[in-house]
């Protein structure tokens, strides 16, 4: 220990000389070197940053409610520039505010990553739309392909109990009632679309009880 | 200047012109972009009805993440030779349009509960084309053409139809398909 300390206290003196050598023997930097340095720089760290922030989902504006991501701002003339350049690169084509609102969900209510190989109960209430779909996508943002060839379902098809909550399950194995076949990647998101709904005005107001949680059953499957 | 004074000074330089490069691309990629929507859809400026861009249930589309009950269709509008005509006829299904100037995100959107005796009726037009439309406009009939006006002279309206049952897919991809969408010569509004 205090031979260490010792030799790490003799050597700290030499270090930098030894390290500044060299460049004073050859002399300064010439110019032209530091001007490409800072050239590669800008052209690295600007196209990576870009490259980087304009990957995924949109940047900025997202608003969390529960499970849920919804970007209101996306459908509005007041969609900043980055939501601009996310849509302009994965040639999207955004819901206008007053047709309706998506909602992304890739974690369950719990803060969890979404797994294909859990099971999962979504419910059991939507805000107020005219019509809503469930869809579920695989990793590459594909509709999940399954055997039964649906990878989601609409409000006018669901099933609800006698006070029109519902309850859909998302699993690989068949369930009774509203079963929506998970696909076999690893991951899936979830998205909730509401249309012609007075919540894309006030989105911002909407808390986790209207929308539906999304509930972890057995894993392994 | 000593040595690392350069060295640190060049590093700042790099991070200066850095967050230019950066801000330069996220302006830039809708405007020089070939993914986009628009980019996409230029082809079908010519064309006087709306052009399917997802089948309801498709999976061999370029949107990303497509809502498999919807059928999404899309006139694509160059107001350079005047203002374009949308109409569609609304049936029993949820329709709605909306309108993306290019680069520029949403700029108008309506849903078929806004129809006239089951007709949907909007001009597309820019600013200039509005104050002329309006300028020669008669004050005792004035019209009754509901007006939009796009931010760009060129830009989409996406058609979407909810099929929100699958047998109903096959009407929906018909009723999203129907739209006209029409350039009118230019005083004729």
């Amino acid at each position: 220990m205090s031979d260490a300390a010792g030799t790490a206290v003799a050597a700290q003196p030499a270090a930098p000389r030894t390290a500044r050598r060299p460049i004073r023997r050859s002399g300064r930097l010439p110019a032209p070197v530091l001007v490409a340095y800072a050239m590669a720089l800008a052209l690295l760290v600007g196209f990576g940053s870009a490259y980087w922030v304009l990957k995924g989902e949109y940047p900025v504006g997202s608003v969390r409610i529960g499970p849920w991501t919804t970007w209101p701002k996306i459908g509005s003339r007041e969609a900043d520039p980055y939501a601009r350049a996310v849509v302009a690169r994965s040639g999207d084509v955004p819901l206008g505010v007053g047709e309706g609102l998506a909602f992304v969900a890739s974690v369950d209510s719990a803060g969890r990553d979404l797994d294909a190989t859990c099971s999962y109960r979504v419910g059991s209430m939507t805000p107020q739309a005219r019509y809503w779909t469930l869809t579920v996508y695989d990793a590459d943002g594909r509709p999940a392909r399954t055997d039964l060839g649906r990878s989601g379902m609409t409000s006018a098809e669901i099933l609800r109990r006698d006070d029109g909550s519902f309850l859909v399950e998302l699993s690989r194995t068949v369930r009774p009632g509203n079963w929506l076949q998970l696909p076999s990647s690893a991951s899936f998101t979830l998205i909730l679309r509401l249309y012609d709904t007075p919540v894309a005005a006030g989105s911002a107001a909407l808390d986790a009880r209207v929308l539906p949680s999304i509930e972890r059953g057995e894993c392994g499957a | 200047m000593s040595e690392t004074g350069r060295f640190v000074l060049a590093t700042l330089c790099g991070l200066v012109l850095a967050a230019l490069v950066h801000i330069g691309i996220v302006f830039g990629i809708p405007w020089l972009g070939e993914r986009d929507a628009f980019s996409r859809l230029r082809s079908t400026v010519a064309a006087e009805r709306s052009e399917l861009v997802a089948a309801p249930g498709a999976t061999d589309t370029w949107l990303p993440r497509p809502d498999p009950a919807l059928a999404v269709a899309a006139c694509a509008y160059d107001l350079r030779d005047g203002p374009v005509r949308i109409t569609t006829k609304s049936g029993p299904l949820f329709e709605s349009l909306s309108f993306h100037s290019r680069a520029g995100g949403v700029f108008f959107a309506v849903t078929d509960r806004a129809a006239v005796r089951g007709l949907l009726d909007l001009v597309v037009m820019t600013r200039p084309q509005l104050d002329e439309a309006l300028a020669r406009e008669d004050e005792d009939e004035p019209s009754r053409d509901v007006r939009v006006v796009s931010p760009t002279r060129e830009g989409l309206v996406i058609i979407r139809v909810l099929a929100s049952q699958p047998s109903w897919r096959g009407q929906a991809e018909e009723a999203a398909k129907a739209v006209s969408c029409t350039s009118e010569p230019v005083g004729a509004t």
